[in-house]
């Protein structure tokens, strides 16, 4: 294919081969076998923490998309169960940043501790791009499963939502019914047994106890309703707001850092400018002096000589 | 097939990070290797256009180097370099490896490697004993700076100096023709097509023209070809025309004004790499302070800009104000939705709706977010244009200059006026640049009378007394603009199409336009009589086949000696004109402003002994 033309790798080695062999006190075969045994790659304990962690994210990212299908489905998974993944996740995902907090605090102690002579500048820096990328990583598969969870809840209010409408005439229809058919009974009680009135006026109180009852339960049961609903949103809410505080949070930091470093710059300045208004007064005062009693002393020499 | 040369670059760089191995279906290289890139100037102006600081980090590199500066060890990492095959930097190479700055090499030259340099290489890793290091040796061919979807540069400054230098050794003009002809061979590689090359005799365009037949043939007979065809289907495959043209082909659009929005920004902000500083308020007295300078990415991902690119600046103003309006009424909306005003009352029914508009709401925030950025960063361009457009009298120019070129007459009086009143000295030459270019038949004494004027404005005249030396030695440099008129017949539709497409189009049509697209319809025109034809492909000496004749649906335009954003603007018209879509690919030795050309012919005026007080 058009990548095979472009390796020169196998050029290189015999130009390699050809330039030992031109050169005699070359060693041959350990060139040849350096050339062709591959090193192993051995890592500093920065970066092998890395990609531990690395393997952690990736595991629970492998977790989450597994468990993903589940997850969204209704009917494969019970409540219990989506809360058991949402906690897990939860715990994983702290476990991961505070070890990339730790890894990224490493890079300044192991300054001070390790390197007690020149910072290797460039090393900090590509151990700073690690974490980055690490926590870049990070954010991604939360991201991912905080859609996750957006989408159950919204499913969760879509499921409220319309149960409510439903439900309530399906009670009040319940409730007509029942009053019909008592009404029916009653009726029929009446003109049947017309000396039964003690049982039967005993009856109807009974009965109209017991629908107030059961409006009133149904009222309940629609606040309740109501208010899951209502705490479902907040919730989902308070979720997004969180990380949007976040966000700012961190802005806030940077401004807060930039305005004490500002007042510093500011404090130097009056310092400076206090130094240069004293420079220029004691040098005015000098002048004068100097200017005072100079012609004094020509005036003087001028009266003593003549 | 369509050919979208920075979709294929893109891949190359990408395969390249990847440590050249195929990437995986998700377009980003295996992140778990934790590299470091070392790039040269060069270089790094070729990545700069395509991909970004924090998308090299999804590919897994940490941070990008300079090969020229001091580095420190970082053991444990490998490192890419990517870099031109030079003598310097091959022996930085060798330094690096033979210190172990790193822990193995990758290195990627972008463009062929040779020999001698390559035993060099070698001879070095071996005295310094660090063979091993070095893992890998690739040539990736990507040696082009590609600004756009269909526009490349190669980065060559003042290769229109060194061609047409009365004084250059053939030495030197060999050399500025082998980069160039480097340059093609790369963009063809990673087109990863065979064209059909078409160019005009005499000239630099010829001699490029058979250097890169050669060059493509040799590369053809030889094992594992660059050059990928699906197939041998033979005639469904459509290959890519290829037309070489000369700068002096058409030297007033290089320096005449321009009134569309990119190339204004190109000319006057001086766009680098789709990339543009942008001095703010305050600053523009010379007051250090309050002012920034700001820096502004102008490419795809704007979509305001790729919508208006090709738009005239007042159009422009008109979009930036009518986005501006959108963005706030949308904005309105969602304060409104979301109850955001102090006045509405608190309805307990309503606050169930809202809570709902508020997540939509609070989502859109970021796009909202982003909408606001792009149209202050268009604001800012525009209100800088507009400072400069006024201060140096931009329109008037243009103006003068449009009718000049289109009509082949001109207000003296306008002429003069211009000359003496506003505007830098720089566009008072191009001015008079422009007029002894499209004036074809001028009389001595109106030319001696521009001249004056000029230099009655102070400006530097060596380059208008150059253009004028050049024009009496008859070199063809005017294009063919109204035809010729031999022919009654033949002049009368010229105009009536000059007329009709002056009319579709929003400016006059270039002469490199025309050409171009006679040259893809095979329409058989005098003046493209005297084009050669070479292909690559056909054994040498036989007869052109089929592929070479016959309307081409793709082609590739370059322009030796400097291009700028008005051709390429014109061609993507054209490709959009013709019924179905042709895709145009234009290209150059390097993006030049009207000054910045102007400032090449002062200098092969000086060049050529023609003396200002003469």
């Amino acid at each position: 294919m058009a990548l095979a033309r472009r390796d020169r790798t196998e050029a290189f080695r015999d130009a390699v081969r050809a330039a030992a062999a031109s050169i005699p006190q070359c060693d041959e075969v350990k060139i040849a076998s350096s050339l062709i045994m591959h090193r192993t790659l051995e890592l500093l304990p920065f970066t092998a923490a890395a990609l531990e962690i690395l393997g952690h994210i990736r595991t629970m990212e492998s977790f989450i998309l597994e468990r993903r299908k589940d997850y969204l489905d209704r009917q494969r998974c019970t409540e219990e169960e989506r809360d058991n993944i949402e906690h897990e996740v939860g715990l994983s995902v702290k476990a991961c940043k505070q070890r990339i907090d730790d890894l990224k605090n490493s890079i300044a102690g192991g300054k001070k501790s390790f390197w007690k002579g020149a910072v290797n500048a460039d090393l900090n820096a590509h151990q700073h791009g690690i974490v980055l990328m690490l926590s870049e990583k990070l954010h991604a598969v939360t991201t991912i499963f905080d859609a996750l969870r957006a989408s159950r809840f919204q499913k969760a209010l879509d499921k409220t939502l319309p149960k409510r409408r439903p439900h309530l005439q399906s009670a009040t229809a319940q409730l007509e019914a029942e009053l019909s058919n008592r009404t029916a009974a009653a009726t029929s009680f009446n003109r049947e047994n017309l000396q039964e009135l003690q049982p039967s006026q005993a009856q109807i109180v009974l009965d109209s106890e017991t629908r107030a009852l059961q409006e009133e339960l149904s009222n309940l049961l629609d606040t309740a309703e109501d208010t899951e609903r209502k705490m479902l949103e907040v919730s989902a809410l308070n979720h997004l707001f969180s990380s949007y505080v976040f966000q700012q949070s961190q802005q806030i930091e940077l401004l807060y850092q930039q305005a004490v470093e500002a007042t510093e710059n500011v404090n130097k300045g009056n310092k400076e400018l206090r130094k240069t208004i004293e420079r220029n007064t004691s040098s005015r005062t000098f002048l004068l002096m100097f200017l005072t009693i100079l012609p004094l002393s020509l005036l003087f020499l001028d009266w003593y000589n003549g | 097939m369509a050919m979208s040369l920075r979709h294929k670059h893109l891949d190359v760089i990408k395969r390249m990070l990847n440590l050249n191995q195929p990437l995986p279906a998700g377009g980003t290289g295996d992140d778990a290797v934790y590299k470091v890139l070392v790039v040269d100037k060069f270089c790094r102006d070729i990545l700069s256009p395509l991909i970004h600081l924090h998308e090299l980090r999804k590919h897994g590199v940490t941070i990008c180097f300079m090969i020229d500066v001091e580095r420190q060890n970082i053991p444990d990492a490998p490192a890419i370099y990517f870099v031109q095959p030079t003598a310097p930097n091959i022996h930085r190479i060798i330094q690096d490896a033979a210190r172990g700055v790193y822990e193995s090499f990758h290195l990627n030259f972008s463009s062929s490697l040779p020999r001698a340099l390559l035993e060099e290489l070698a001879m070095g890793a071996l005295k310094n004993d660090c063979m091993h290091r070095l893992s890998k040796v690739f040539d990736q061919y990507a040696e082009f700076v590609t600004l756009d979807t269909a526009m490349f540069s190669l980065a060559l400054p003042d290769t229109y100096v060194r061609l047409n230098d009365p004084s250059a050794q053939d030495k030197d003009i060999e050399t500025a023709v082998d980069a160039i002809v480097n340059g093609l061979f790369s963009v063809f590689v990673t087109l990863g097509v065979v064209p059909v090359l078409r160019c005009a005799r005499g000239g630099p365009a010829e001699m490029v023209a058979t250097q890169l037949d050669a060059r493509i043939r040799d590369h053809l007979v030889s094992r594992n070809n660059l050059f990928t065809e699906p197939g041998h289907f033979g005639t469904s495959f459509q290959r890519p025309l290829c037309c070489i043209f000369d700068r002096n082909f058409e030297l007033s659009v290089g320096v005449q004004h321009v009134w569309t929005y990119r190339p204004l920004v190109h000319d006057v902000l001086g766009m680098k790499l789709n990339r543009v500083v942008v001095q703010g308020e305050g600053a523009a007295a010379g007051v250090a302070g309050k002012g920034a300078a700001k820096s502004f990415e102008l490419d795809e991902s704007d979509t305001f800009w790729v919508a208006n690119n090709a738009a005239a600046f007042p159009k422009v103003a008109e979009e930036v104000e009518a986005q501006l309006k959108k963005y706030k009424e949308d904005v309105e909306e969602v304060n409104r939705r979301t109850g955001g005003r102090a006045d509405v009352p608190f309805d307990e029914q309503e606050l169930l709706g809202n809570t709902k508009h508020l997540m939509s709401a609070v989502n859109s925030l970021p796009e909202l977010t982003e909408r606001k950025k792009m149209i202050d960063k268009h604001t800012n361009i525009a209100t800088a244009l507009l400072g400069e457009i006024k201060s140096r009298n931009l329109d008037g120019f243009y103006s003068l200059e449009e009718d000049m070129l289109t009509k082949g007459t001109v207000d003296k009086t306008a002429l003069l006026g211009a000359l003496k009143g506003k505007g830098t000295s720089d566009d008072k030459l191009r001015l008079g640049l422009v007029y002894l270019l499209s004036m074809e038949s001028a009389a001595g004494a109106e030319i001696e009378s521009v001249e004056a004027a000029l230099r009655e404005a102070r400006v530097d005249v060596t380059s208008f007394l150059y253009v004028k030396r050049i024009r009496s030695l008859n070199i063809s440099l005017a294009s063919v603009n109204t035809g010729s008129k031999s022919n009654l017949v033949d002049w009368l539709s010229t105009t009536v199409t000059a007329g009709v497409k002056n009319f579709l189009s929003a400016g006059r049509q270039l002469a490199l336009t025309r050409t171009v697209e006679s040259l893809m319809e095979a329409r058989l025109a005098p003046e493209l009589e005297s084009y050669m034809t070479l292909d690559p492909r056909a054994p040498k000496g036989s007869a052109p086949g089929i592929h070479t004749k016959g309307p081409f649906k793709e082609a590739v335009v370059f322009m030796i000696g400097g291009g700028n954003y008005l051709e390429h603007g014109s061609l993507v018209e054209l490709g959009q004109r013709c019924q179905p879509g042709k895709n145009i690919i234009y290209g150059c030795t390097e993006v030049v402003t009207g000054a910045e050309l102007s400032r090449q012919l002062g200098v092969l005026g000086h060049k050529m002994g023609v003396d200002a007080s003469a």
